[in-house]
């Protein structure tokens, strides 16, 4: 018995939805269906879902539907057919005897589809622990941890956001052994007794895609393998990495007596412009401090020196600090204020740096030797 | 025809050259008992390894540095090779310098176990300054060095050399010349196999036969290298001890007892070199953006390749990398190779580099 399927869809419906699941799909697959999006016409939607078996996304889009069924195809085609369509066209998706025929206006295709059933879908499982925040403060999370995810494959564990309650307050937190970030909020309700979790770091990037459309607020349910997070009419479902985070705690530094103030915009800049004569990989920049100003300066063997003087609040012992041009930026790009707190000990110490108006956000950063 | 030249006089230069004995064999036998008056040959353990240094004990059978391995076991069937430690080399070395820098800052150091010294400032009798030294480095570091004593680098060096091991020779201004003309030439520093033939066709034999041919002659047979033998061959040496030398290159090279012809032989011996030079260019703080490669064959054909990078090498995987891959593509070789040599050159020294950039770590593990 072959497959039927027939729905009708706007083409700019139908992208912004293949937009959100296509990017879930691997580009090199080495078994064929996880190449293809399931499409699911049921009444008055349809239903898309991609996945690569560790995370999976499923978006509803409104459509007409003649013929309720289902049926996969290739999700990169679908999407580059989509994004060539001219605008306002309406799609049509027909499938029969194993093809899903695409027509739109004058254009018309003919995909080769794999059954539904060989689909894999997560195993929805319960998720005992459920609570919601709003889109914004989400996104806000992700932005101020995700630069500091490690990308070492040795050290899974720290491969993604590692998110825990204590004591009503929820933590999230990232490091690459370089550095660490980390956003403190107030634990929401329903998330009191949730397991830690570490939710891995292709789940965050899709996570952050889905929150630039929706304001609203997000449903999280989690158990201690696996989370949801329901955005608008998309629903992410990952599994968490199974790992122990290690206790970070102490790396923050407390007894850090060398306060700089100084603007995180005119520093950002600075550093951006004298580390443009680095030619290493790994552009250190110096940081001299003395009272009322920082002298920023990059040496490079091949091309030269290049100094900035940025205006600071520092009144303590002169001395000189290397950074990795680069950490420091992933942080001062991610300051929304006019004023970052620094509290440095020595040039070999951890460095923790405050926002100044923003209380929830804490980075240590490690100097590096220059 | 030495009295015409201004050479000697009230006002001349106090130079030290100080040599340590033997230096990484006597290392060796300081801190292992079992190896002491035993013949100890350092590196070179490996098949077709060569000697890096040889201990008194091992000379006495002929073995000298540089000599393959399996040539010194025939020579002496009793020898020990040990590994090669040159941290330890380096951090005595170091001790040693500290002992020469509490006497004056001009102090060229030409290896880690030989040294420039210019004492005129001191006002003192030179001869006591080089004995205290090598009192004090006997008592630091429990080992002995030699000591030349004279009014120039040239005739120091020469000195320290003639009673060695673990003693001291004094060259006064006014004996300077006659000790260079009685010396055979091969002992001048660079009169090497080559040009040491090349003057024995000549009829030069000795640093007198040297100083009677003009400088017309020399010039026309040695041309730029004519002024340095007429100068040495009359005790002259003007270059003054540099306490910071700019170096253009650090490298280093063998020559080779036996010429070398196999793949496996050239290899062990570069492997040996690319230690050698890499503890240079680290002890310097220096990096350098060209590696040169050189060969001397049975011949005296000798040649040089050289892979040049936009950055500095930093890097002793990539040295030794770049070293083996120049030394890839000559084999086969056509004929035996008498020396190999791997120099580092177009320097980024310590003072621009810095020290190397190193991004600390948090310790979250």
């Amino acid at each position: 018995m072959g497959y039927s399927m027939k729905a009708t869809v706007e083409r700019a419906t139908l992208l912004k939805c293949l937009g959100h699941v296509q990017s879930v799909v691997e580009r090199r697959n080495t078994i064929p269906i996880l190449s293809n999006v399931l499409i699911e016409a049921e009444d008055g939607g349809l239903k898309l879902t991609a996945t690569d078996l560790d995370l999976q996304v499923v978006d509803s889009i409104a459509a007409t539907t003649d013929t309720a069924g289902a049926t996969t195809v290739s999700a990169h085609t679908l999407f580059d057919i989509a994004r060539k369509l001219p605008d306002g066209s309406q799609v049509s998706l027909d499938v029969g005897d194993g093809n899903m025929k695409i027509k739109a206006g004058r254009y018309s295709s003919k995909l080769s589809t794999l059954p539904r059933d060989d689909f894999p879908m997560i195993a929805e499982s319960e998720l005992p622990t459920t609570f919601s925040l709003p889109g914004g403060t989400l996104a806000e999370i992700i932005d101020k941890t995700r630069f500091a995810i490690s990308t070492e494959e040795t050290r899974y564990y720290l491969n993604g956001i590692f998110m825990h309650v204590t004591d009503g307050k929820m933590y999230a937190v990232a490091t690459d052994g370089h550095r660490l970030a980390r956003m403190t909020l107030d634990a929401p309700d329903g998330a009191e007794e949730m397991p830690d979790v570490i939710v891995p770091r292709k789940c965050v990037a899709e996570l952050r895609k889905l929150l630039d459309e929706n304001e609203g607020d997000v449903e999280i349910g989690l158990s201690a393998s696996k989370i949801r997070f329901r955005v608008g009419t998309a629903v992410l479902t990952s599994k968490l990495i199974d790992g122990t985070f290690p206790d970070y705690s102490r790396v923050i530094p407390t007894g850090n007596d060398k306060l700089l103030r100084v603007d995180p915009k005119t520093l950002a800049e600075g550093v951006d412009r004298v580390s443009a004569i680095a030619t290493d990989r790994t552009k250190a920049v110096k940081l001299t401090l003395d009272k009322g100003r920082i002298v920023l300066s990059v040496t490079s063997p091949e091309t030269g020196t290049a100094t900035e003087e940025v205006p600071a609040d520092y009144d303590n012992d002169g001395f000189d600090v290397g950074f990795n041009a680069r950490y420091l930026l992933d942080i001062l790009h991610e300051v929304k204020g006019e004023q970052i707190d620094v509290h440095l000990a020595d040039a070999a110490a951890p460095t923790l740096i405050r926002e100044g108006d923003n209380s929830n956000a804490l980075y240590v950063l490690m100097p590096m030797r220059v | 025809m030495a009295t015409e030249l201004p050479s000697a006089s009230a006002s001349a230069r106090k130079i030290i050259h100080i040599d340590m004995d033997a230096f990484f064999a006597s290392v060796e036998q300081r801190d292992d008992p079992n190896l002491r008056g035993k013949p100890v040959a350092v590196g070179g353990a490996k098949a077709r390894g060569v000697v890096a240094a040889a201990s008194y004990e091992a000379r006495v059978f002929g073995v000298r540095s540089a000599m393959p391995s399996v040539t010194a076991k025939r020579l002496c069937p009793d020898l020990i090779f040990v590994k090669s430690r040159f941290d330890v080399y380096r951090s005595v070395s170091q001790q040693v310098r500290e002992i020469f820098r509490a006497y004056t800052p001009l102090v060229e150091p030409l290896s880690l176990d030989e040294a420039y010294l210019d004492v005129t400032a001191l006002g003192r009798p030179a001869t006591d300054i080089a004995g205290e030294i090598r009192a004090q480095i006997r008592e630091v570091t429990g080992l002995t060095a030699s000591a030349g004593v004279s009014y120039n680098k040239f005739l120091a060096k020469l000195a320290s050399d003639q009673n060695k091991p673990d003693g001291m020779c004094v060259i006064r201004p006014e004996q300077g010349a006659a000790f260079v003309q009685s010396l055979p030439v091969k002992r001048f520093h660079g009169v090497g196999p080559v040009t040491q033939k090349k003057m024995q066709r000549l009829g030069i034999e000795t640093g007198a036969d040297l100083a009677e041919r003009d400088m017309a002659f020399l010039r026309a047979n040695f041309r730029s290298s004519a002024e340095y033998y007429y100068r040495a061959a009359r005790g002259i040496d003007d270059r003054p001890v540099r306490a910071s030398r700019t170096r253009k290159s650090i490298g280093a090279e063998r020559t080779f007892f036996e010429d070398l012809s196999t793949a496996e032989e050239l290899s062990a011996a570069l492997d040996d070199i690319i230690e050698i030079v890499w503890e240079r260019i680290d002890a310097n703080d220096a990096s350098g953006r060209t590696i040169t490669l050189k060969m001397k064959f049975a011949d005296f054909q000798q040649i040089t390749r050289a892979q040049s990078f936009a950055a500095p090498v930093a890097d002793k995987a990539v040295f030794a990398k770049v070293g083996r891959e120049l030394l890839a593509d000559q084999l086969p070789v056509p004929k035996g190779v008498r020396l190999l040599g791997l120099t580092l050159s177009g320097l980024v020294g310590a003072a621009k580099i810095k020290t190397p950039k190193e991004q600390l770590s948090l310790g979250i593990e």
